[in-house]
């Protein structure tokens, strides 16, 4: 393995053929080519028996196509081979959710995210996961970490007012809301959010009085 | 300029010595007799090892001398034996484990042909990392660009830059330089590459016109085998830098190193084994000794001239004796006892080259080392020898006042290989992780040093790690309409996908993919020769029509 060597000289490195072919597949499915994305990482797992992300890509196409049996298949073999690989935690999630198995999906998501705290598929998995059982105190924690590396994501910073607002940190939610609403005026969620935040506290307020 | 036409052209002569690998000899010699240049001649020299009588028979062809030797005599017996054989105006080479482009001997007998000052010429190879399965056949999993690199003499007298199956020359010049050191068991392409920098410039064709194999784990290569053994290696390596070609060089100025040793003694030896290890200009080495001091005293490294001197004669007088015959443009006065570090290169050059780029008359430049007790220096042979006529009866250093010397130590900037000391501050910065800084060293480099599509593929790969796609396409492009090499096109294909243009990036990614494969050049060649199509085993997925070749 000698990537290495590669990221510091491009014309380094025996492991481009692979590299090209898993990449290839990876490319393959984002554009919806299945067939051709599967013989990308067929390819990529006869250069490079040993790696772990030809069945990832595998998985993620076979979860893609509605056929969890292969890809949680795909996702285990993954594992096996490299058993710290985020993605493949975050592909048995989406399985295990997809499946009803709420808190295996949650456990999955977790060990995806201490694994890799930037994989924002599990942090969006996992927020959906904790509004179905509705706990949410670890989430924030992952929502404030990928805040902190990623400070202009609104998707997540909303997902994340959405749960102040739910546990009462009405203050934290109202600020956040606005922040969106700085970096993106026309984020209608976050407005209507905000509103209805706004328009609470007023009537808390005439109540109090 | 003019280029004559294929029909009319040259004959090239394309040497092989095969020892060994029958099993990749084939389509060495395929990829010769599919060439786009039709006047070739190819001399084949079996040198002792396995039969390869069988692979020759398929090649029915009568620009084919097979020189069928069943003693191993090593590689340059064996070049020299072919360039007996040789009657192309031009030479070129090839491993009998590589292979050529199609448009390989055509673009360089194109880029000879079309200017006067260079005999010699190059283009680029690929390094082709690949997995040997037990039945022989060869898996590409990369091909590199591991060498390319613009002529530059002085690294060329320092060390090799140039791939021996990457050159083509003029025949004329290597017979003058003598043809190849039989006494050379490894690094025999530098012993060439440098021999003939002394009669030509080199003209680098940076287009890719060929592969070289090198497995992944342990290596069968012979000259990498020998390269383990360090003392071997050293010797030869000692060899090659010592050489001195037949005179005249017209691409060469010799240095003269005058050691102003008082007597043959222990200092003395250690100041020519350091002249010996840290310099590699070519020089000769004169010492000033009386006759009780000069019988029997041998010198252990080669080069050296003994210059009768009279007993007890002051440090002058040696010198204007060794001024008197020596040969060279370039006089180094060196001092015994003037200690070179463990791991400098360029003891002396660090002073020479300041000065073979000066226009100044009357400069000279001291050695780095040098302190008042301890002095040496560079000068011009001719104005040190009309200094020393017209002021002999002076010290040395007061002489040289006199005459209007201006010595002075050189600065750093000033030393050789400046492109290599800012290629490896640019990789120090990477390791750091300032990539940004990095794309700034590389720019600056393919701007004032040359080598523009290695320093500005360089420079987008930096580019991208920091974060700046869009500066790193607009770089690239330009790099890829020119020589697309499966590493930049990575690169290119890489920004797309970050930049969620999957289908932009899938185009870049198979056309590597391509010529990973191999099939992008077999798309251009009709295939001459029939051969037997090797079954992949059945856990292997479905490959391209060249992948079930012995080369893939």
């Amino acid at each position: 393995m000698d990537l290495a060597g590669a990221l510091h000289n491009p014309d380094q490195g025996w492991m481009q053929r692979y590299e090209i072919v898993k990449e290839l597949g990876d490319c393959y499915a984002s554009v919806g080519e299945y067939e051709s994305a599967r013989r990308c990482y067929e390819q990529a797992s006869w250069l490079e028996p040993d790696e772990a992300g030809p069945y990832v890509g595998t998985g993620v196409i076979e979860l893609q196509q509605g056929r969890l049996e292969d890809a949680e298949l795909a996702f285990r073999v993954a594992l096996r081979l490299d058993g710290c690989n985020s993605r493949a935690w975050a592909g048995l999630a989406m399985i295990a959710q997809q499946c009803g198995r709420l808190q295996q999906a949650f456990d999955y998501y977790l060990k995806s995210l201490e694994l890799d705290n930037n994989h924002l598929t599990a942090l969006l998995g996992l927020f959906q996961v904790s509004c179905q059982m509705g706990t949410f105190r670890q989430v924030i924690h992952y929502l404030q970490v990928y805040l902190q590396m990623h400070p202009a994501d609104t998707s997540v910073m909303f997902c994340l007012a959405a749960l102040y607002a739910k546990e009462g940190q009405i203050r934290q939610s109202q600020d956040l809301l606005k922040d969106i609403l700085a970096l993106e005026p026309g984020h209608q969620d976050a407005r209507q959010l905000l509103e209805e935040l706004e328009h609470k506290a007023l009537q808390k307020g005439r109540n109090e009085v | 300029m003019t280029f004559r036409r294929p029909q009319h052209g040259p004959l090239v002569s394309i040497l092989i010595s095969t020892y060994n690998r029958p099993q990749y000899l084939a389509e060495a010699l395929e990829s010769i007799f599919r060439q786009t240049w039709p006047h070739l001649q190819v001399v084949l020299v079996r040198d002792g090892g396995a039969d390869v009588e069988e692979v020759v028979r398929r090649f029915d062809d009568r620009r084919l001398t097979f020189i069928n030797r069943s003693e191993n005599r090593g590689l340059p017996y064996s070049f020299n034996e072919a360039l007996a054989h040789a009657r192309g105006e031009y030479i070129c080479y090839l491993g009998d484990d590589d292979k050529f482009y199609p448009h390989h001997v055509q673009r360089l007998v194109e880029a000879i042909e079309s200017q006067d000052r260079c005999g010699a010429v190059y283009s680029d190879l690929y390094k082709v990392h690949c997995r040997v399965k037990p039945d022989g056949r060869r898996i590409a999993l990369a091909k590199n660009l591991e060498i390319s690199r613009d002529f530059d003499r002085m690294l060329m007298l320092q060390f090799n830059h140039v791939l021996h199956v990457s050159v083509m020359h003029r025949k004329d010049l290597l017979e003058r330089a003598g043809g190849y050191n039989e006494n050379l068991n490894v690094l025999i392409d530098w012993d060439l590459n440098r021999k003939l920098c002394f009669y030509t410039d080199f003209l680098h064709v940076p287009q890719i016109t060929g592969e070289y194999y090198g497995p992944v784990g342990e290596c069968d290569r012979i000259s990498v085998q020998r390269r383990k053994n360090v003392q071997d290696y050293l010797r030869n390596v000692l060899t090659i830098r010592t050489t001195r070609p037949p005179k005249p060089w017209p691409c060469v100025e010799d240095l003269s190193v005058l050691v102003l040793a008082e007597r043959a003694d222990a200092l003395l030896e250690q100041t020519l084994r350091d002249l010996w290890s840290h310099t590699f200009y070519p020089q000769q080495i004169y010492v000033a000794l009386g006759p009780e001091q000069a019988s029997g005293w041998r010198p252990a490294v080669p080069n050296v001239v003994v210059v009768p001197a009279e007993p007890a004669s002051s440090l002058e007088k040696r010198v204007d004796r060794m001024l008197a015959v020596c040969e060279g443009a370039y006089t180094a006065l060196v001092p015994t006892g003037l200690a070179a570090e463990m791991d400098e290169a360029a003891w002396l050059e660090r002073s020479l080259c300041p000065l073979l780029e000066c226009r100044q008359p009357y400069q000279a430049f001291e050695l780095v080392e040098a302190t008042e007790t301890c002095w040496g220096a560079v000068f011009r042979t001719e104005e040190l020898r009309r200094v020393r006529r017209q002021y002999g009866h002076l010290p040395l250093r007061a002489s040289l006042q006199a005459g209007g010397f201006s010595v002075r130590k050189p600065k750093f900037e000033e030393y050789p290989f400046r492109f290599d000391h800012f290629l490896a501050a640019a990789e120090q910065v990477q390791q750091e992780g300032d990539w940004g800084y990095a794309a700034q060293i590389y720019a600056y480099l393919a701007e004032h040093f040359g080598n523009g599509l290695w320093m500005r593929t360089r420079q987008a790969h930096a580019l991208i790690q920091a974060g700046r796609c869009g500066e790193a396409l607009q770089v690239l492009e330009p790099v890829l309409s020119v020589r697309p090499t499966v590493s930049g096109l990575m690169l290119a294909a890489r920004i797309y996908q970050k930049q969620k243009n999957y289908r932009r990036a899938i185009e870049f990614y198979e056309q590597a993919r391509r010529i990973v494969e191999g099939t992008e050049v077999q798309r251009r060649w009709t295939p001459p020769i029939r051969r037997k199509a090797v079954k992949p085993a059945a856990d292997e997925p479905e490959m391209s029509t060249e992948e079930s070749r012995v080369w893939t």
